[in-house]
C-alpha cells in the first residue's frame, strides 16, 4: 500500500520524536555515574528500541485501520490469554508477575491488553445499537475492561489497572455518555472514602440522592446507583476492621505517601528536592547531584521527569510539558475530524492512554499523586512502553491519513 | 433521557477544557518547587549529598623524662556494623560467634553508637588480625560489616605506670551531658582516669571537619570538591617527670609482694619520678569494650587492681610521721632538743589504759632526736599530751596531710586529719577522750594518709622544709612546634624553724646511721639515707610496712616512700624495698654499673 507521505502529520510524527529524544538524553544523564556499563549503557538500548518503536509505527501506519477493527475479538482474546498466562510462566520481579522474558527483552502483556482493549471497545461502540445510556451497553464494554483488570490486579500491578478504567471512561465520554452519568457510576468510590466519618458519609448520601432527583437519570439506574452507594458505605467501616494492620497501612500509603517517609514518601520527597533544586535554568546535563547520588530512585523509567526538572530546570520541563499539550491537542483535533467512528473511538482511546499516564507520572514526580509506578510515555526507559507509544501514534496518524474513511 | 447525550462539539470542548486543566496543574507544580521553594529545596540537595565527617587527630604521645616511650598509638582494627545493609537474622548471630559477643551486647552498641542508618555504627574497636582475616574472607556471610584502621593508645604495663597514665575510653552519655563536653561525640574517646583524663584537651587534640560526598546510600563518592577541609589539630605530646628506669625498679620491687604503693618524688622540685601500686592493671585492656565478665573479675577483685593507691589509698602512716609530734613539741617549746622525758619501760599508763611501746622491753631515757631514731612510743605519747588534740591536729595540717596535694591527676584523696570539732562531730561532744591524742601523735587511730601526702612531708624535710609542687607532667609539646617547660612552683613550707629542722634532720640520719636505728640496713659506703619506718596497725589484718627513704643525705634529691599492706615492720619489708629502689637511682646517677634495667632504646 503506497502512502502520500506528505500528508502524514509530521508535525505530531515531530513532537513524539522529540520526546523519545529527549528521553534517551536524560536516560544517558541518569546512568551516567551508574556502577555497571551495562546501566551506563541503558540509553543505547533506548536508541535501539527506538529504532523498533518507529519501525513499527511505519507498519501500522500502512496499514488499513479496518484489519484491527475486524481482528478486534481475535487480539482481545489473545490479550487475555497472555494476561493468563503470564500468571503462571511470567518472570517475577518486584514481587510481581507483569513481564514475559525473552533473554534480554522483556514484554508485558498488559500493555498488549491495552492496545486490544481500546480496539474492542472502540469496535462495539462503533457499531453496537444499544443506546448510550443503557445498562446492557455500559454493562457489556464494563464486563470487557473487568476482565484484564482482574487479571492485572492478580500479577499485582494498580497502576496499569487504573489506565484500563480510564480507556473505558474515555470512550464511554466519547461515544456520547454525559461526565455527569459517569460521577454516578463511580460514585459508590466517593461513598467507600466518605464512610471512614459517619457525619461526611450521611451528608454525602444527602446530597447524592438530591443530586439524582434533581436530575433523574432512570429509576432502575437511580435505584442501583443509591444501593450501591448505600452498600459500599456500610460495608466499609466493617472491612477496615477485619483488615490486617500492614494493609491497612499499604492502603493509607496508597493515598497518603507521606505516612511512610523512608519508602513510597521518601521518593516523592526526594523528587521535589530534585526538581525545585534545578530551579528556573536547571543545574546542566550530567549535573544533577539527586540523580546521579541515587537519592531519586529509578532515576532512568518512574522517575525521569526528576532527572528533567533537576538537569534542565524550568524551561525544559516547560518545553516537555508543551511537547505533551500539543501532541493531547493534535489527538482531539484528529479524533474529532476522522469520520469512521472506530477510528475516532482509537483515537481518543490511544490519547487517554497518553493523557493519563503524563499526568500520574509528572504528577507523582511534582509530590501530589500517589507513586503508581507508570511510566512516562517516549521519555521513560523501557522498550514495550516505548513501541506501545509509537503503535498508538501509528493508529492517530493512520487515522489521520484516511479521516475521510467511514 | 438524551439531555445527557453531548454534541460532537460540546466533548471537543470539554476534552480540550481537561488537557488545559492537566496542563496548567503541572506548570502550578512546576512554578512552585523550581521558583518559591527553589531555595530551600536546592539547599536540602546539597545538604544530601555532603556529609561531615569528623577527622581524628593523633593523639598526643606521653614520654618519660629522658624522652622514652610511656603511652604510643598503634594501627587497630575497628569493626562496625552499618545497619541499612545489615541482613535480619546473619549479620549479628555471625558476627557473634566471630566476636564471642552476645547479639543482645552488639545490638545495644550500635544502637548506642548510631548516627544514621547509613552510617557505620562502632561495634568493636581493636579487633584481632585473625577477625579480620576471616571477615575479608567470608563477607558473604556478614553482610553490612565494616572494619576500618583506627588508631589506639599502646600503654607498657610492664612500667607498672597506669596510677599516672589512665586509660581512655568512649565517652559515655552522662560525661556528654555534662558542661564542657563540646567537641566530643558519642563514641568519641576521652581519657577516663589519670593522665589521660586530666590532660583529655590537651591530649586529644582538635578534630577537624572533611567533607565528603555521598550516594543516597551512603556510598562514599570522595572528598566534596567546594568545600575545603578543616584539617585536624593533632594532640599535644607530654613528657613527664617519670623515669622509667626508676618506675620499673619500683614495680619490680613490689612483685614479690601482695598490694602495696611506692612513689618517689625529687624533693627539689616535687617532680614525681615514678609512681606505683601494685597490683595493677593492664590499660591496653580498655582499648577495647572489654566483656562484662572481666570487668566483673577486676572490679570484684579483693586486692583492688583498679585502686590508685598512691593518691587514693587510704592509710595510717604510722611512726613515719612521728616528725611532726616531735617538731611541733620543739617549735612550741614543750620540749628541747637535748632534754630528756620520762623514761620508757616499754608502754605508759594513761588513765585506765595502758598504751603500750612497740618494743616491749622499753628504750630508757630518750631526747628527741634519739626518739625519732628509735621510734619510741612512750615519748611520742608524752609530746601529743603536752600538744593536745588541736595543736597537734594543727600541725599536721600545716604539713599537709588532711587536704589534696593538688598534683595533676584526678580524684585525689584530701585523707583525714581530725581534730576536736571533727571528734565531736564523729562521737559526739565529750563523747572522746584526749587519749586519743596518744594514738595521733604516733600516727595510728583516726588519721589516714595517702602515699602522695606522706612522701611531699618528707621531701619538706630533705629540703630544709620547703615543700614543692608535687607533678607529674615536665613539659608540653605543641604539635606544631613550641614548647612549655613546667616551673617547679613551692606548694607550702614546714612550720618548723631552722634549729627544729636540724632535730628533726638529725633524726632522719640517725634512723639508719644511728647505733639503735630502726634502718640500719640501709647504711652503706657510697651514699648516705636517712628515712624513717613505720608499723601501721590496721584493724582489717596484719599491720602495714612503711618507709620513707631520703637520698643522698647531704643534698637531697630523691624521697621514696613505700607501702606494703600487711607485711608487718616497716624495718623488715618497706625498709629494704626503698633501699633497692634507692640504690637503683644512686647507681644510675653515679654511673656505678651500667644500667640493663629496661633495656630501651631512647625515642629519636
Amino acid at each position: 500500500m503506497t502512502l502520500n507521505y506528505g500528508l502524514l502529520d509530521w508535525k505530531l510524527v515531530g513532537a513524539a520524536l522529540a520526546l523519545s529524544l529527549i528521553g534517551i538524553l536524560l536516560i544517558m544523564s541518569a546512568q551516567y555515574y551508574a556502577d555497571s556499563t551495562f546501566q551506563q549503557n541503558y540509553y543505547l538500548r533506548q536508541l535501539l528500541w527506538l529504532g523498533i518503536a518507529l519501525a513499527v509505527f511505519a507498519l501500522v501506519v500502512h496499514l488499513p485501520l479496518r484489519l484491527f477493527d475486524f481482528t478486534a475479538p481475535l487480539l482481545y482474546s489473545v490479550s487475555i490469554l497472555l494476561l493468563i498466562l503470564v500468571l503462571f510462566l511470567g518472570t517475577a520481579r518486584m514481587g510481581a508477575l507483569r513481564w514475559f522474558s525473552f533473554g534480554p527483552v522483556n514484554f508485558a502483556p498488559s500493555d498488549f491488553a491495552k492496545v486490544a482493549l481500546i480496539i474492542v471497545l472502540a469496535r462495539f461502540f462503533a457499531y453496537t445499537k444499544l443506546s448510550v445510556m443503557s445498562t446492557r451497553r455500559l454493562g457489556i464494554s464494563g464486563l470487557l475492561t473487568l476482565i484484564p483488570v482482574a487479571l492485572i490486579l492478580k500479577q499485582p500491578d494498580l497502576g496499569t489497572s487504573l489506565v484500563f478504567f480510564v480507556i473505558l471512561f474515555t470512550l464511554w465520554f466519547w461515544s456520547g455518555l454525559s461526565p455527569l452519568y459517569m460521577l454516578l457510576i463511580v460514585s459508590p468510590l466517593i461513598s467507600l472514602v466518605a464512610a471512614s466519618h459517619w457525619l461526611a458519609w450521611s451528608i454525602y448520601i444527602a446530597v447524592l440522592i438530591v443530586f439524582l432527583l434533581l436530575f433523574r437519570p432512570g429509576f432502575v439506574f437511580s435505584f442501583l446507583t443509591v444501593v450501591a452507594n448505600l452498600a459500599f458505605g456500610i460495608i466499609t467501616p466493617f472491612m477496615w476492621g477485619r483488615l490486617a494492620d500492614y494493609q491497612r497501612l499499604r492502603i493509607l500509603t496508597f493515598l497518603n505517601p507521606g505516612l511512610d517517609p523512608r519508602g513510597a514518601g521518601y521518593q516523592i520527597i526526594q523528587s521535589k528536592i530534585a526538581i525545585g533544586s534545578g530551579g528556573i535554568l536547571g543545574k546542566g546535563f550530567l549535573s544533577g547531584s539527586q540523580t546521579r547520588l541515587d537519592f531519586v530512585p529509578e532515576p532512568h523509567t518512574d522517575f525521569i521527569f526528576s532527572v528533567l526538572g533537576e538537569e534542565f530546570g524550568l524551561w525544559g520541563s516547560l518545553l516537555v510539558v508543551l511537547l505533551f499539550a500539543f501532541i493531547f491537542f493534535r489527538i482531539v483535533r484528529i479524533a474529532v475530524r476522522c469520520r469512521s467512528k472506530f477510528a475516532s473511538l482509537l483515537v481518543m482511546g490511544a490519547g487517554s492512554i497518553f493523557v493519563f499516564q503524563f499526568l500520574v507520572n509528572t504528577g507523582m514526580t511534582l509530590g501530589f499523586m500517589p507513586v503508581t509506578g507508570l511510566p512516562l510515555p517516549f521519555v521513560s526507559y523501557g522498550g514495550t512502553s516505548l513501541v506501545l507509544s509509537w503503535t498508538l501514534i501509528g493508529f492517530i496518524v493512520a487515522a489521520d491519513y484516511r479521516w475521510q474513511e467511514y | 433521557m438524551e439531555r445527557f447525550k453531548l454534541s460532537l462539539a460540546g466533548r471537543e470542548k470539554i476534552s480540550y477544557m481537561i488537557i488545559l486543566i492537566i496542563c496548567l496543574v503541572l506548570l502550578f507544580g512546576l512554578i512552585k518547587l523550581q521558583i518559591v521553594e527553589h531555595r530551600d529545596l536546592a539547599i536540602q540537595s546539597e545538604n544530601n549529598r555532603i556529609r561531615v565527617v569528623p577527622i581524628i587527630p593523633r593523639r598526643g604521645l606521653v614520654t618519660d623524662r629522658e624522652d622514652r616511650i610511656i603511652i604510643d598509638n598503634r594501627p587497630s582494627y575497628t569493626l562496625s556494623v552499618v545497619p541499612a545493609e545489615e541482613a535480619r537474622g546473619t549479620t549479628l548471630p555471625n558476627l557473634a560467634e566471630l566476636l564471642n559477643l552476645d547479639t543482645l551486647e552488639i545490638r545495644n552498641r550500635i544502637k548506642k553508637n548510631l548516627v544514621s542508618r547509613y552510617q557505620p555504627s562502632t561495634v568493636k574497636r581493636d579487633i584481632p588480625f585473625e577477625v579480620v582475616a576471616i571477615l575479608e574472607e567470608q563477607s558473604k556471610r556478614f553482610p553490612g560489616v565494616t572494619y576500618h584502621m583506627e588508631q589506639v593508645r599502646q600503654y607498657r604495663p610492664e612500667l607498672g605506670v597506669e596510677v599516672v597514665t589512665g586509660y581512655v575510653g568512649e565517652v559515655s552519655e552522662e560525661e556528654l551531658k555534662r558542661p564542657g563536653s563540646q567537641g566530643y561525640r558519642l563514641g568519641s574517646l576521652t581519657g577516663k582516669k589519670g593522665l589521660e583524663k586530666q590532660y583529655d584537651k590537651l591530649l586529644r587534640g582538635r578534630e577537624g571537619t572533611a567533607y565528603i560526598e555521598v550516594t543516597a546510600s551512603g556510598q562514599i563518592l570522595g572528598e566534596y570538591q567546594e568545600r575545603r577541609p578543616v584539617p585536624a589539630t593533632p594532640g599535644t605530646n607530654l613528657t613527664l617527670t617519670i623515669d622509667n628506669d626508676l618506675q620499673l625498679a619500683c614495680t619490680q620491687a613490689l612483685d614479690t609482694f601482695c598490694c602495696g604503693a611506692v612513689v618517689a618524688i625529687d624533693p627539689r622540685n616535687g617532680e614525681i619520678l615514678a609512681m606505683t601500686s601494685y597490683p595493677t592493671y593492664d590499660a591496653n585492656m580498655f582499648s577495647s569494650v572489654i566483656p562484662e565478665s572481666t570487668w566483673q573479675e577486676i572490679s570484684s577483685d579483693t586486692t583492688h587492681p583498679l585502686l590508685n593507691r598512691p593518691i587514693k589509698g587510704l592509710y595510717p602512716p604510722g611512726s613515719t610521721v612521728k616528725f611532726v609530734a616531735v617538731g611541733a613539741a620543739l617549735e612550741e617549746g614543750m620540749i628541747s632538743p637535748n632534754a630528756t622525758l620520762k623514761p620508757c619501760p616499754g608502754g605508759m599508763q594513761f588513765g585506765n589504759r595502758f598504751f603500750r611501746c612497740w618494743q616491749p622491753s622499753g628504750h630508757g631515757t630518750l631526747a628527741a632526736a634519739g626518739s625519732l631514731e628509735q621510734s619510741c612510743d612512750v615519748f611520742l605519747y608524752q609530746v601529743g599530751l603536752k600538744l593536745g588534740v588541736d595543736l597537734l591536729s594543727e600541725y599536721y595540717d600545716r604539713c599537709g596531710f588532711g587536704h589534696r596535694t593538688e598534683v595533676d591527676l584526678p580524684n585525689e584523696d584530701p585523707g583525714l586529719n581530725p581534730n576536736s570539732g571533727w571528734y565531736d562531730n564523729h562521737y559526739g561532744v565529750n563523747k572522746w577522750t584526749s587519749a586519743l591524742v596518744l594514738n595521733n601523735a604516733i600516727g595510728q587511730g583516726e588519721l589516714l594518709a595517702t602515699p602522695l601526702q606522706l612522701t611531699l612531708f618528707f621531701c619538706g624535710l630533705a629540703n630544709g622544709g620547703v615543700v614543692y609542687q608535687p607533678h607529674i607532667v615536665k613539659k608540653i609539646t605543641h604539635a606544631f612546634g613550641g614548647e612549655l617547660e613546667v616551673t617547679p612552683r613551692i606548694a607550702f613550707t614546714l612550720p618548723f624553724s631552722p634549729p627544729t629542722m636540724e632535730v628533726l634532720r638529725e633524726g632522719l640520719r640517725l634512723v639508719v646511721e644511728g647505733e639503735h636505728g630502726t634502718a640500719r640496713r640501709l647504711r652503706n659506703d657510697l651514699y648516705s639515707v636517712g628515712g624513717k619506718t613505720g608499723t601501721a596497725q590496721n584493724p582489717h589484718g596484719e599491720d602495714h610496712s612503711w618507709f620513707v627513704g631520703v637520698a643522698p643525705l647531704e643534698d637531697p634529691e630523691i624521697v621514696v616512700c613505700a607501702i606494703v599492706e600487711n607485711a608487718g615492720h616497716g624495718s623488715d619489708v618497706a625498709a629494704p624495698l626503698v633501699g633497692q629502689i634507692i640504690r637503683t637511682y644512686m647507681e644510675k646517677k653515679l654511673h656505678l654499673e651500667p644500667i640493663t634495667m629496661t633495656g630501651e632504646a631512647s625515642r629519636p
